[in-house]
């Protein structure tokens, strides 16, 4: 299906995106931060393995994730402690984005944005590492010459997730 | 096993062995002698509220169907077909009236009897025996809404076994004349983490939080300070495992964090003791022996926001999947009686600290996964941990509530009765 949006608002949205994953794996927070409009929402709702005619496989209640621009911003200033054991020293961070769909929103300068995301994070002097694979489907809104997250939404793909924590964001 | 030999008056002189902690011979011992006698937790009463409701759980490395049959009862049986072994249910929840193995096709009820063989008249010339290999039943009981299960049919009671410790479940079990559900599935997550430091840590580890969660203190969350933080007391249920540490902070109103409706009904649900003690409770985190742990706390998702302090309730099973290995799961339990919008409240309280992704959770698994594997190591294995707080604290003789109790929130007491209980299991012959 042909995109409606024109190539320069594609690209537009597609560096939002990938200057956002910047911003996580730089671990410059206040930036990431800011990305968020004042009523964004940022969601990871929790997946149960079911059968495949149940009604839901994402739980309609249950979250991993379950924060508005004010609960993110103590995630944050939690971070900017001294005591964030869990980040401390920090992971390293990848987020890969892949198979981006930008489509117009329901409301004028609004875009829902579906893509893949990859995350690698690697913890301390350890070989291994984790990868979680998760659905994203955000709703951005246009802000001056860039966009503010509305909401974002990311399934991640396990229903036991593989990592000791999450102390990184999706 | 040699080291158990010499565990039992280690533990009196209050010394626990390090290598407990991830070793795969005392995990083999677990698996049949621990987790074989036990009564392990399956699942809350609230996950299968109709009959055909079904959710698969683990005791040990036996995958069980705790289900609700089409007569309302509940029954758990091991998710393993009679016929080859497949398993037959491959979802963690649902409902259905029966199960059927993609093997050979034989069918279930979900109460366990075998009602279909393919080629009964055919194949088996009528001769087998339906009634004989219906599914492995699982002794199960339950305690206002938790359901446990038991490998061993010699097993006592589960009212036996809790021991008198339903006391200070009703803390987190009876916030209302109709008790708790579940908000929602649970949140479920591997770690290279051994369940035992969980298990241990939320018999009352009042010790770990000023340090380990020391960003809590420094953005304001805490009512109580450097000064009042040893207020409380820890219980235990000798022999039994089971202990909470219950935290203290004076000034603060009666059960906060709850709506006045849930408080003025503690009269008629909670008798005159834990009406006293748990009015007084800040903090109440315990575990049922050996891995089923809760944890009640009076939280404010943004500090020091007026009027949104909620209580927050969160369940979690350490299960075990191998030596230092293992899965959580972690459920938000809510007051049925509350309204909506206040379980939303809990619940979203409940994601910012405790959940897979909660401020506080990220910190314990982040030094309990470190410590797994040091404990781990040649020379870790070797060493001796100290246990020695509170030996010599007199218990108190005028404590509402049943057990050994100490005044006192930093303490070891209870973890020393823990371990001498699990060497009573693990070590026996």
């Amino acid at each position: 299906m042909m995109s409606t949006l024109t190539i320069g608002v594609e690209l537009a949205i597609q560096r939002f995106l990938a200057e956002e994953c910047l911003a996580l794996d730089e671990k410059r927070y206040r930036d990431w931060l800011a990305m968020f409009a004042e009523d964004g929402r940022y969601e990871v709702p929790v997946r149960v393995t079911r059968e495949k005619d149940a009604e839901w496989d994402l739980s309609p209640k249950s979250r991993i994730f379950d924060d508005t621009k004010k609960t993110l911003e103590i995630r944050v200033r939690r971070l900017e402690t001294d005591f964030a054991w869990a980040e401390q020293p920090p992971s390293r961070t990848r987020h890969h984005l892949s198979n981006i769909i930008a489509d117009p929103g329901e409301d004028p300068g609004t875009y829902l944005v579906r893509a893949n995301c990859l995350i690698y994070r690697s913890r301390g002097d350890q070989p291994t590492y984790d990868l979680v694979s998760a659905q994203r489907r955000d709703l951005i809104r246009e802000d001056g010459d860039s966009f503010l997250f509305v909401h974002r939404w990311a399934a991640i793909d396990q229903s036991t997730v593989g990592s000791r924590n999450l102390s990184f964001f999706i | 096993m040699k080291l158990l030999d010499t565990m039992g008056d280690a533990i009196k002189q209050g010394r626990v062995p390090a290598r407990i902690f991830n070793d795969p011979e005392v995990w083999e011992l677990e698996k049949t002698k621990l987790f074989g006698k036990v009564w392990s937790f399956l699942g809350h009463e609230s996950e299968i509220p109709q009959p055909g409701d079904y959710v698969t759980r683990y005791i040990a490395d036996n995958n069980v169907i705790l289900a609700r049959d089409e007569h309302g009862e509940i029954k758990a049986n091991l998710n393993l077909c009679r016929h080859r072994g497949n398993q037959i249910c491959k979802a963690e929840m649902g409902n259905s009236s029966h199960f059927r193995c993609s093997y050979h096709g034989w069918v279930y009820k979900n109460s366990g009897e075998l009602v279909g063989v393919p080629f009964l008249k055919e194949g088996y010339d009528g001769l087998l025996d339906r009634r004989k290999f219906g599914l492995v039943g699982i002794r199960a009981d339950s305690y206002e809404g938790l359901i446990f299960g038991t490998l061993d049919p010699q097993a006592p009671t589960l009212e036996e076994y809790l021991g008198g410790f339903q006391f200070y479940l009703d803390i987190y079990l009876k916030p209302g004349p109709n008790g708790v559900e579940v908000y929602g599935p649970p949140d479920r997550w591997a770690a290279e983490t051994d369940w035992k430091i969980c298990a241990e840590n939320f018999s009352g580890d009042g010790y770990h939080t000023p340090v380990a969660h020391q960003f809590g203190f420094a953005l304001g969350y805490f009512p109580s300070s450097g000064t009042t933080h040893n207020l409380g007391w820890a219980v235990h249920i000798p022999d039994k495992g089971h202990a909470i540490g219950l935290g203290h902070t004076p000034g603060l109103p009666p059960f906060v964090g709850y709506p006045d409706a849930l408080v003025r009904h503690m009269k008629s649900t909670l008798s005159e003791g834990q009406q006293e003690l748990f009015a007084k409770t800040r903090t109440a985190v315990g575990t049922v022996f050996p891995n089923l742990s809760f944890l009640i706390q009076p939280f404010s998702p943004i500090p020091d926001e007026k009027g949104s302090t909620v209580r927050f309730c969160t369940m979690r099973l350490w299960h075990p999947t191998g030596a230092g290995k293992m899965e959580m799961y972690s459920w938000c339990l809510v007051p049925r009686d509350a309204e909506p919008e206040y379980k939303e409240r809990a619940y979203e309280a409940y994601t910012l600290a405790f959940g897979q992704a909660g401020t506080f959770e990220q910190d314990d698994f982040e030094n309990w996964t470190n410590l797994t594997r040091q404990v781990g190591t040649s020379l870790g294995r070797e060493l001796e941990f100290p246990y020695q707080m509170g030996m010599d604290l007199t218990p108190l003789t005028d404590f509402p509530g049943p057990g050994v109790a100490v005044d006192r929130y930093v303490t070891e007491n209870n973890f020393r009765n823990q371990w001498a209980t699990w060497l009573n299991y693990v070590g026996a012959e």
